[in-house]
């Protein structure tokens, strides 16, 4: 585990280098006015060009050339899956911030809350919230507090803010709405879908950034949006979009398959496993 | 050596899982019950969600019954009446259980009625044990050759109507006993994941009477076709059997069962029940203390509905 970890850190490391090189060849690294950056320079194709996809990016005149790999096209959750830590690395034209927001896919999630009664502690209070994101990482190449109190704003969520705009699916007080929001980041944080502690993206030789994006074991499926933000004086001057997808292969992905979808044969072939091996092992283990 | 476990969502370490399996199958070598009451409460304390400990343990119960249920029926030590009439309500108890299980599950109150039906069903039958093993010790010890008393004592039950004879127990006695007896078996299996052995078995001897012999193979029996039956309900209403957990388990089981039973053989009988039940009480005062403690957090998550 820990040789494929080393190993794709430095499949990532070349690819980084190779990237930053195709750069250097490329036509220009300061854009020069006026002048759109080539589609694809060296950079995956799937990378959105800004102007044209968010559209919080003002309309300058240029835009700087921002581009992002992930160590993994996937994260594939398989029978020795423990969680994984994923590399995304990049570069950008200097100056600039760069922020890293990685979020799961929405549902709605249930909150509950345990009171003493009787001195028995027990569930008492519920609350539901629609669009909960699975997973919310942000990460920042200065202290997100600085960057963000400069009005980058926008579409530039902390986890803090990004949770205020979750819907409770049913009215309840502001103040005790605001204990089971707290309750819904605590509960996220331990199984570790909020990670807290990120770390900063860290920039090299004043263009290239990297960070590592962990997930944990109990991870949800779906598609992941990684998105990566350069602030210029507190401004989103450029921005991308990946997307991530997450999901059970192999054996893993097979059996989950069949127990969603074909319910009643799995548990008839759970059944018949259990006989066969209950009675193989007692016999053999009996002879013993 | 960790595992991904694709049901129940999260990775665990396979020696741990093995480990918990060999120790529900020393159990159930020792005491010829099935050990699931030890093992599903610590699955959930590891970390499995409860309704996957549950229906998987479920699982487990099928290998761990075919497997001494191979014996017993080689022996001649089933009463198939008797286990037939259990069977019957064991299987409309159990349809219901799986019922009511996915039912409290969706209100969020399923790990509570877990945690309460433990304490209180393995708090009396744990002193009940314990009260009468001690008895039975110094009875004896009073008097080593004194005479044994009748078969069984008659209550108030054996007036019941719709009487049967059950040869091999040597017993008439109403049929609704043995049904309603297997209907209470059949929930708690389909709610706590326990084939239900430890509360079936002294039940069969104090209550019906049977004789001890036929005891253990026909509430194998039984517990054998009202496992396989939760295994499957809970497959395929809640899809929340997870087969390699389940492996997992039954292997570590396969190897515990025979040194149980190796342990079982050089030991008295009433120092056997005696020992079986202290563990019973440690297991329902350890749970209890899980629900009188101040949780570590207050807050916990119900299942996610993606909505369309």
């Amino acid at each position: 585990m820990r040789a494929g970890m080393l190993a794709a850190l430095g499949v990532a490391f070349a690819l980084c280098a190779s990237a930053a090189g195709a750069l250097a060849q490329g036509p220009r690294v300061e854009p020069a006015p006026g002048a759109r950056p080539a589609p694809g320079i060296g950079g995956p194709p799937d990378v959105i060009a800004p102007p044209s996809v968010p559209p919080s990016v003002p309309n300058e005149p240029t835009t700087p050339d921002l581009i992002v790999d992930l160590s993994l096209a996937r994260v594939s959750i398989t029978s020795a899956f423990q969680g994984e830590s994923i590399l995304m690395f990049g570069m950008f034209d200097p100056p600039g911030e760069i922020v890293v927001v990685v979020a799961g896919p929405a549902a709605r999630e249930t909150v509950m809350r345990k009171q003493r009664f009787l001195g028995i502690w027990l569930n008492t209070g519920r609350q539901s919230f629609d669009d909960v994101p699975a997973y919310y990482a942000i990460a920042a190449s200065q202290p997100l507090q600085r960057l963000l109190a400069r009005g980058a704003g926008g579409e530039i969520l902390s986890l803090e803010d990004r949770l205020a705009s979750v819907k409770p699916a049913t009215p309840r007080d502001a103040a005790d709405l605001a204990r089971f929001r707290a309750g819904l980041v605590e509960v996220k944080r331990r199984e570790g879908l909020y990670p807290a502690a990120i770390g900063q993206v860290t920039v090299q030789a004043g263009r290239l950034f990297r960070v590592d994006l962990p997930f944990p074991s109990r991870l949800p499926e779906g598609v992941y949006d990684v998105r990566v933000y350069l602030l210029r004086e507190g401004k989103i001057v450029a921005a991308v979009s990946r997307p991530l997808p997450v999901g059970k292969v192999g054996f893993s992905a097979q059996l989950a398959g069949w127990a969603s979808h074909e319910g009643a044969l799995y548990g008839v072939g759970a059944i018949l496993m259990a006989l066969l091996v209950g009675w193989i092992g007692g016999s053999v283990m009996r002879r013993l | 050596m960790e595992i991904y476990l694709p049901i129940a969502e999260l990775s665990m370490n396979v020696f741990l899982l093995l480990g918990l399996g060999a120790a529900a199958g020393l159990l159930s070598g020792m005491f010829g019950v099935g050990g699931g009451f030890l093992a599903t409460p610590l699955l959930i304390f590891v970390g499995i969600p409860p309704a996957v400990a549950v229906a998987s343990q479920a699982n487990q119960v099928v290998a761990n019954s075919i497997s001494s249920l191979q014996v017993q029926w080689r022996r001649g030590n089933v009463d198939l009446r008797m286990g037939l009439v259990l069977l019957a309500g064991g299987m409309l108890g159990s349809s219901g259980g799986v019922w009511l299980f996915t039912y409290l599950k969706r209100i969020g109150q399923i790990d509570f009625v877990i945690a309460v039906l433990y304490v209180v069903m393995l708090s009396t039958i744990g002193l009940l044990m314990l009260f009468e093993s001690l008895r039975s010790y110094f009875r004896r010890r009073r008097n080593p050759d004194g005479p044994r008393g009748k078969l069984h004592t008659h209550y108030l039950v054996h007036r019941l109507p719709l009487k049967l004879r059950f040869y091999k127990s040597k017993l008439y006695i109403s049929a609704l006993l043995p049904l309603g007896l297997g209907f209470v078996i059949g929930i708690l299996s389909a709610i706590l994941g326990v084939g239900g052995g430890f509360v079936l078995v002294p039940a069969m001897i104090y209550l019906l009477g049977m004789p001890t012999a036929v005891v253990i193979g026909t509430s194998n029996f039984q517990i054998l076709f009202v496992a396989a039956n939760v295994t499957f309900l809970q497959a395929a209403t809640n899809g929340t059997v997870d087969v390699v957990l389940a492996l997992l388990l039954i292997l570590g089981g396969v190897v515990g069962a025979p040194i149980g039973a190796r342990i079982a053989a050089k030991l008295p009988g009433v120092a056997l029940r005696a020992l079986m039940s202290l563990l019973i009480l440690a297991v329902a005062a350890e749970l209890l203390t899980e629900l009188l403690r101040t949780p570590s957090s207050l807050y916990s998550l119900g299942s996610r509905e993606v909505l369309p």
